[in-house]
């Protein structure tokens, strides 16, 4: 995400034989979230650099087998190896290339902004549901009472909190309720009794 | 010539039974369905619908599982051309040329047109992946070690380098942790544990499957759920069946929109999204009204659609005959041929000949549907555009999480869905393309297996790889695109060949 001069209609690799169509840059980016782009590649660079390391060190750790006379180019750390060096490489080309194109510090403050927004928090919400459902609901309550109370949840957090403009809280209920109670039971049936799956 | 052309009315023959037809209408109809809801994509759909085809006679799965990856492919047109929204990434082109028509009063024409290109488009794929598969497959038969690691290595490159939104090291670093992902757990050559940290169900591996469920399920949940407001569907009230005559008058583009698409889906783990792209680009190119491009011509319309649906074949042809994933719904197909017992790869048609041509038979009867349904159902799918996010998503997870559970009725495999699917949301955000992931996952094997086995046969020795005339070639062509997606070198190249391409970015 560097504001380099990059082309963006470079000719998108040299051996595709695709016939060179445009880079799929389908969604159009807004030039104005490229500095907090820049902080996360900065991040990121650094995270992949660090877990490029730890897995050229798990492999290097690696035992070469060599009880079992096997040959020494085969050894079961070379290709995680190279794979850790290769990431490491790209980790660093990324943080170094974050490092150099920004300096100031908004760039900080719009990366930490990009978490405080209401899209952050329908995220947020999201992804708790889904973890709680998946961890701790499913195992804890039967399988269909699980998946009901995740769906009625979900579509009351949504429709409700997060909706502009609310239906009446008794439609939303009944709605919510009744749809999942059906999701919940037919899941549950049609697997078990269709494909024979033992649900958790 | 004539064996082939007698296995193929074999292959047709073979699925001209009653259940079959049920097969392909129910999973084009749900792969229209899954292509038409935004959220939802074609690598989704077939991922969680292999739990579900799992008791089926192998030959009947697959069947399903294409006609909802052509299904998919097709319905996220009528999303781009009614909402605006591309409703799977393959149809992004579409929306360029296929809104402005909606918003023109044409929204009928341009859902016809988009049907039969799709249709048309499936079609010269189906003929390339009749003509091309034996031909690839008599080659491929003489690779060995060497060829197959840089094969391997090839479709995660380029994949990486092509797929990437504007930043060719990010597509790199998606294929790079997708091999990482694929070194857990036994490798094939001493029986190694690798990377478990003692956790019995990694001595397995990362399935596939689960994984690409989170990537492609959950990651896609989150990511509509992140999004406030939902898009406004136009009206299209007017006729839907094309005229003939318009269909003939872009026959050309029809043609060339095709053969880039096939030839765009044959790239390993390139799919139809570049597919569409590519055609779409060449279209404009050579149009007489390239300047209508973008504000509603049909020709860009037909480019795009024709482009995206002739890729799905295109992406077989790798796939059948070098176990190469042409597209990341294509990867998840190999998974599932696994399950059901099917080995695609130089050997299949070795062992399995008839098997091929019923891929061609599955591609043709499914273009059949979407034209039917396609056409036919206009008010229902419609209908189906407008089933609210919040209501559809959670019943999409909880899909994910029984379709991952159901493969091998463990806990572990929702685990590793929800990491992948965490991971995946926040990769892209930050722009990484998902395609090399998945490459990477599906060739680390043949990777890692390939370069050992092949410096064992060469007792150590790394000219092979370099000297063996295919593996020359395509060690070449890797070693080229990791090249070009080097500013430095990019720049160089452009100044000594300075053309007049300005610039044409796919977003109008």
């Amino acid at each position: 995400m560097s504001r380099e001069p990059q082309d963006p209609s470079a000719p998108p690799g040299a051996g595709d034989g695709a016939g060179g169509g445009p880079p799929p840059d389908s969604p159009p980016q807004a030039d104005g979230d490229g500095a907090h782009m820049v902080r996360a590649d900065l991040l990121t660079g650094v995270v992949l650099l660090v877990l490029g390391v730890a897995v050229v060190w798990m492999s290097w750790e690696m035992p070469r087998l060599e009880v079992r006379r096997i040959h020494p180019a085969t050894v079961p750390g070379l290709v995680p190896g190279l794979l850790g060096i290769a990431l490491a490489i790209c980790g660093a080309i990324l943080a170094a290339r974050s490092v150099r194109v920004a300096r100031d510090g908004a760039g900080w403050r719009r990366f930490g902004a990009a978490f405080l927004t209401t899209s952050a928090a329908r995220v947020a919400v999201t992804m708790a549901l889904a973890l709680g459902y998946a961890l701790v609901l499913v195992g804890w309550l039967p399988f269909w009472a699980a998946s009901a109370v995740f769906v009625f949840v979900f579509i009351m957090l949504f429709e409700r909190v997060f909706a502009s403009s609310p239906h009446p809280l008794w439609r939303t209920v009944l709605t919510a309720g009744v749809q999942a109670i059906i999701v919940g039971v037919a899941v549950s049936v049609v697997f078990q009794t269709g494909f024979l799956v033992r649900l958790p | 010539m004539f064996e082939g052309l007698a296995l193929l009315g074999d292959g047709v023959a073979h699925f001209l039974t009653l259940q079959s037809l049920f097969n392909v209408l129910w999973a084009t109809l749900l792969g229209i369905i899954i292509g038409l809801l935004p959220g939802l994509t074609a690598t989704m759909g077939v991922a969680l619908l292999v739990t579900l085809t799992y008791p089926m006679a192998p030959d009947q799965a697959i069947l399903s599982l294409m006609c909802i990856y052509v299904g998919a492919i097709y319905g996220g047109s009528r999303t781009a051309i009614l909402l605006a929204i591309p409703g799977t990434p393959a149809s992004a082109a579409t929306t360029l040329d296929g809104n402005p028509l909606a918003m023109s009063g044409k929204g009928g024409l341009a859902m016809g047109l988009a049907t039969t290109s799709s249709a048309l488009g499936t079609l010269v794929g189906i003929v390339c992946l009749a003509l091309l598969a034996p031909l690839l497959t008599e080659a491929a038969l003489n690779f060995g070690s060497y060829e197959f690691f840089w094969l391997a290595l090839f479709g995660v490159v380029i994949s990486g380098r092509l797929t990437a939104f504007d930043d060719p090291i990010k597509g790199y670093v998606a294929g790079l942790l997708g091999l990482l992902v694929a070194m857990i757990g036994m490798e094939g050559l001493h029986g190694y544990r690798r990377f478990t940290f003692g956790m019995s169900p990694l001595g397995g591996g990362i399935d596939l499957i689960p994984a690409m469920v989170g990537a492609f399920g959950l990651a896609e949940i989150l990511v509509v759920m992140k999004r406030k407001v939902s898009a406004q569907i136009f009206d299209a009230s007017d006729r839907v069946v094309p005229r003939i005559k318009d269909v003939w008058k872009y026959r050309r583009t029809t043609v060339r929109s095709g053969v880039i698409g096939t030839f765009v889906g044959i790239v390993p783990g390139v799919g139809e999204d570049i597919g569409a792209w590519g055609s779409y680009a060449a279209a404009k190119r050579k149009s007489a009204e390239a300047d209508r491009f973008g504000k509603g011509s049909l020709e860009g319309l037909i480019a795009a659609e024709t482009g995206n649906s002739a890729a799905i074949p295109g992406s077989m042809i790798p796939t059948l005959t070098l176990a190469l994933p042409g597209s990341a719904a294509a990867a998840v197909l190999i998974a599932a041929m696994y399950i059901h017992g099917i080995r695609p790869g130089p050997m299949l048609l070795v062992e399995n000949a008839p098997f091929l041509y019923q891929v061609v038979a599955m591609l043709a009867l499914a273009t059949l549907a979407i034209l039917v349904l396609g056409l036919a159902l206009t008010r229902v799918l419609l209908r189906v555009m407008t089933v609210p996010r919040e209501r559809l998503m959670p019943v999409v997870y909880v899909l994910c999480v029984v379709g991952s559970f159901a493969i091998a009725q463990r806990m572990f495999d929702v685990y590793v869905m929800l990491v992948f699917g965490i991971i995946g949301f926040f990769l892209r955000e930050m722009r990484y393309p998902m395609a090399p992931l998945v490459m990477g996952i599906i060739l680390g094997t043949l990777l890692d297996v390939n370069l050992r086995r092949g410096l064992a046969l060469s007792n150590g020795d790394l000219t092979p790889f370099f000297t063996r005339p295919v593996s020359a070639v395509i060690c070449g062509l890797v070693v080229l695109s990791i090249l070009f997606s080097i500013p430095v070198i990019q720049r160089l190249v452009t100044r000594l060949f300075i053309t007049d391409r300005g610039p044409q970015g796919g977003s109008g």
